[in-house]
């Protein structure tokens, strides 16, 4: 038992522990074999280069940013309403919307990218951050929507009855009562959406060229052009990866129990 | 007049007429983003498009796009691609992903530090992942072959992505690593449903574990294994930016998997029309999969 936790842990951290070795290491030291990992070839020099000279990646980041959060926020506010809808109140053909949205989910990005490149060259969206805002609504607003669902789902029942009798209308009903008390599980959705957006490669493959890059694009032409320099490789996919390691860090629990019980139970 | 107006008041405020103000906007943007989308693919899949001097034709051509798949050597070849690919990651996920829930529901793997510890794989950027394991897989300098040489596995440095086959493989050990995380936790919350008093009893009565196993863990993890089954199947079949990072479908096309088969003949060959059939096969296969998970978290009974 205690061997095979041993290799548990060492099959998943090995890969990260070597990409951050690598990022600190000089090229010299890389290339020798075995690689030489003496105190003295450590250094801080792949991260000074990327980030003095990469302007490309500060751009990447910058897009990034912009086009995860604001599709979050968009995904957030259309979603809420519509998971509360869909949890607690009276709507036709649930179960029929249900199916839908959860098939959106697992929409293969490659049927729908078709139409949409071309509408969004018709449109002269393509290479601007606002097509991928919206673009990426496709997989954020019903993943936003199942997550939130399934917490109003687990309400206690009684909050709507209390509010009718205080007078409140359904729409006052869900702002001043429900979300309120939502604000742990909409942040978690907030999350998840902010994540795939951030991690996003297909679709901003064909929908962007230079100015609207993200930072996949950068790390993976990045990794085409300079892909002799081993360590800025590492430490550009470090820098990548390391927002969505802090969320991932600061949502364990939520991601730990909720959404695999989400998807079990639905 | 007064009645009216207050008649359409209420009617504003009434639950009925607020649910659908709720749902409105979504399903708006969804038929704008998703199901436009689809039928519109359906049709081009059914037409000659293509870009030619920035302008798109599209000459209606009946099933023929269809007809030509059945002939086509290279979708006969991502179809094998795929199916190899999908058959030995999706049963290479579920085999690890129940061991490694099995060892961390075990008393010594309770740790919570461990469960994080899964969410690492499964949150890195997959194109970050693929920059992560060329490197590691790299001819001459990746530690692979470093590693593998200091055990005395292999003599000389091996070309890890040099062989179409040896390529394919290499390929799906990344992707193994990746999800296997992913189903874990799944199957994990899945195990610690299962009520503590179901392997009381089965002690009590003198059940060796093995037969707490088989009898009690496996039948309850009947439709959660289905179910990881499912969405992995689903997952898999999107593979994209591995194959794109590491070999771009080479060498001699032996990464090239239907969703990258899609993807080279609409936007490097400009076929639209035909590269929309070979996209509305993964879809079909994706709908089916997707209703089947449907049916499997709604047992019957429960409606």
């Amino acid at each position: 038992m205690v061997l095979a936790l041993a290799l548990f842990v060492l099959l998943t951290m090995a890969p990260f522990v070597w990409l951050l070795l690598s990022s600190f290491l000089e090229q010299k030291a890389l290339i020798s074999t075995p690689p030489d990992l003496s105190l003295a070839s450590f250094t801080l020099a792949n991260y000074r280069e990327v980030i003095s000279s990469a302007a490309q990646l500060a751009k990447g980041i910058r897009n990034s940013l912009i086009i995860s959060g604001f599709t979050t926020c968009l995904a957030l506010l259309l979603g809420a309403p519509a998971a509360y809808a869909l949890a607690r109140l009276n709507v036709k053909n649930k179960d029929l919307l249900l199916l839908l949205i959860l098939a959106a989910q697992m929409f293969p990005a490659i049927v729908i990218v078709i139409p949409l490149f071309i509408a969004a060259s018709k449109l002269g969206l393509i290479d601007t951050r606002t097509n991928l805002i919206l673009v990426y609504l496709s997989f954020n607003l019903p993943v936003v929507i199942w997550v939130l669902r399934g917490f109003f789902y687990s309400l206690p029942s009684g909050l709507e009855r209390a509010a009718r009798i205080d007078g409140a209308t359904t729409i006052q009903t869900f702002r001043w009562i429900i979300l309120p008390i939502s604000l742990p599980p909409l942040f978690a959705a907030a999350s998840f959406a902010f994540i795939e957006a951030w991690n996003e490669f297909f679709l901003a493959l064909i929908m962007t060229r230079q100015n609207a890059q993200t930072v996949p694009l950068v790390i993976s032409s990045f990794a085409g052009q300079y892909q002799t320099i081993f360590g800025q490789m590492m430490a550009a996919a470090a820098i990548s990866i390391a927002p969505i390691m802090l969320l991932t860090f600061l949502l364990r629990t939520t991601i730990l129990r909720g959404f695999a019980d989400g998807l079990l139970k639905g | 007049m007064l009645a009216a107006a207050h008649a359409g008041r209420r009617s504003i405020l009434q639950p009925q007429r607020a649910a659908q103000l709720f749902l409105l906007p979504s399903i708006v943007v969804l038929l704008l983003l998703l199901a436009i989308p689809v039928l519109y693919s359906i049709w081009l899949s059914l037409t000659d498009a293509n870009l030619s001097a920035g302008r798109l034709d599209t000459p209606f051509v009946g099933l023929e796009n269809y007809s030509n798949l059945l002939q086509d050597k290279a979708v006969h070849n991502a179809l094998l691609n795929t199916l190899y690919f999908t058959v030995v990651e999706v049963g290479g996920v579920l085999l690890l992903g129940l061991s490694t829930a099995l060892l961390l529901n075990h008393p010594l793997g309770r740790w919570s530090g461990f469960r994080v510890l899964l969410l690492l794989p499964w949150a890195i950027a997959p194109v970050a992942n693929a920059v992560l394991w060329k490197w590691i897989y790299h001819a001459n300098y990746g530690v692979l072959n470093a590693i593998l040489k200091s055990l005395g596995v292999i003599d000389s440095n091996v070309t890890w992505l040099g062989e179409p086959f040896r390529a394919l493989n290499m390929l799906l050990i990344v992707d193994i690593w990746k999800s296997t995380p992913f189903i874990a936790i799944l199957l994990l919350a899945a195990l610690q449903n299962i009520p503590r008093s179901l392997y009381r009893a089965a002690r009590m009565d003198g059940a060796s574990a093995w037969q707490s196993f088989r009898y009690i863990t496996l039948p309850s993890l009947k439709i959660p294994l289905a179910i990881a089954a499912i969405l992995q199947t689903i997952w898999s079949l999107r593979t994209f930016d591995l194959i794109f990072v590491l070999t771009k479908g080479g060498p001699a096309d032996g990464t090239v998997v239907m969703n990258f088969l899609a993807y080279r003949v609409t936007f490097n060959f400009l076929k639209f029309g035909y590269g929309a059939s070979i996209a509305n096969l993964i879809f079909l296969t994706s709908l089916l999969l997707a209703i089947a998970y449907m049916r499997l978290l709604k047992p019957v009974g429960r409606r």
